[in-house]
């Protein structure tokens, strides 16, 4: 009975395993070599990340027990205003990596009393990726680019008070000191 | 691994070796917190990444191709916007469909959605998302963003 309970426990926090599992068996079953091709895509791009997740999960219990509440609350917390989002937007410009990846570092941030907008911000800025601008340039030109870019920027400020509006002010709350638990 | 990768780790060892200085015990309880969280999600995240190998491979850059060319009109950038939110890849994956679009005389505001969206939407990441920070604000953010990958798109034609 433990092992069942314990397995019931697993399943309900991870059953995106158990429903990629059964996605796979029926690609496998239907386009049996697209199953094939898809795991070795997850897989590479799995194998791409590890050094960045191994990273990120370093950062964050180094965050955990040096950056102090008081630091995150006043930088980023309910009064920290356009210049935590703009703080937000900025790191999400530069961070590196695939969203999943970041995470467990942003839930650390909210952990710590960082406001619900600073979250958004990261998030919305993420899809600016730096390294390919050069890419972009020179396949769609600058005027296309800049544009993009500079909507993609002026999105976090979008989104973030948005996102405040919807979930309510206490919204981030919930996470504080939870961290260990999880 | 790039060299962005090799810095990131170079970097981390440092900052784990400093703090190890600073506070050996202090620096013992942190590893122990990324490793009991690491340990965690880590089934989760071979699911998510599994699933975007799958959707790569099914939703394939080309086979996106025909909903987005010219005739499309007005439906053309939220096609994109759809598109754009469930497929996955590298942005590299995507430019050159843009451009090949752009060139087959689809509009700016189809394309410009297509390549916000396909960043900015995250249908692939939408299980994470809600793992870690509950369905109510992975949604949200979720629906926000597809509109606005159309509102974007949409400013884009309009000024270029």
């Amino acid at each position: 009975m433990g092992t069942v309970k314990k397995l019931a426990k697993w399943s309900k926090a991870n059953w995106l395993v158990w429903a990629v599992a059964v996605a796979y068996i029926v690609v496998a079953v239907t386009r049996p070599s697209s199953a094939g091709k898809g795991a070795l895509l997850g897989l590479q791009t799995f194998g791409e990340l590890a050094a960045t997740l191994v990273t990120v999960f370093v950062i964050v219990g180094l965050f955990q027990v040096w950056v102090s509440e008081e630091f995150v609350m006043k930088h980023l917390g309910e009064s920290s205003g356009l210049k935590g989002l703009a703080i937000g937007a900025g790191l999400g410009t530069v961070i590196h990596g695939p969203l999943v990846g970041v995470f467990p570092l942003l839930k650390a941030l909210l952990t710590k009393g960082a406001r619900t907008g600073v979250v958004v911000a990261i998030v919305s800025t993420w899809a600016i990726k730096l390294p390919m601008i050069p890419l972009e340039l020179r396949l769609f030109g600058w005027k296309f680019t800049l544009l993009r870019e500079g909507l993609l920027f002026l999105s976090a400020f979008i989104m973030a008070p948005l996102m405040e509006l919807i979930l309510g002010n206490d919204w981030g709350t919930r996470f504080r000191g939870s961290i260990e638990q999880e | 691994m790039t060299s962005t990768d090799y810095i990131l780790l170079l970097v981390t060892a440092a900052l784990v070796a400093y703090s190890a200085f600073r506070n050996g015990a202090r620096t013992k309880k942190a590893l122990r917190i990324a490793l009991k969280q690491f340990l965690n999600v880590l089934p989760f995240f071979i699911a998510v990444f599994a699933m975007i190998g799958l959707f790569e491979v099914l939703l394939a850059p080309d086979q996106i191709q025909g909903w987005l060319g010219s005739g499309q009109g007005l439906l053309a950038p939220i096609y994109a916007a759809v598109f754009g939110g469930l497929a996955t890849g590298p942005p590299a994956a995507v430019f050159p469909l843009g451009q090949y679009l752009l060139a087959q005389h689809a509009s700016v505001a189809a394309v410009g959605t297509l390549l916000i969206a396909w960043v900015a939407v995250g249908t692939i990441t939408l299980p994470a998302e809600i793992r870690f920070f509950g369905a109510r604000f992975a949604l949200s953010r979720w629906a926000l963003a597809l509109v606005l990958s159309v509102v974007l798109g949409v400013v884009m034609g309009w000024v270029l």
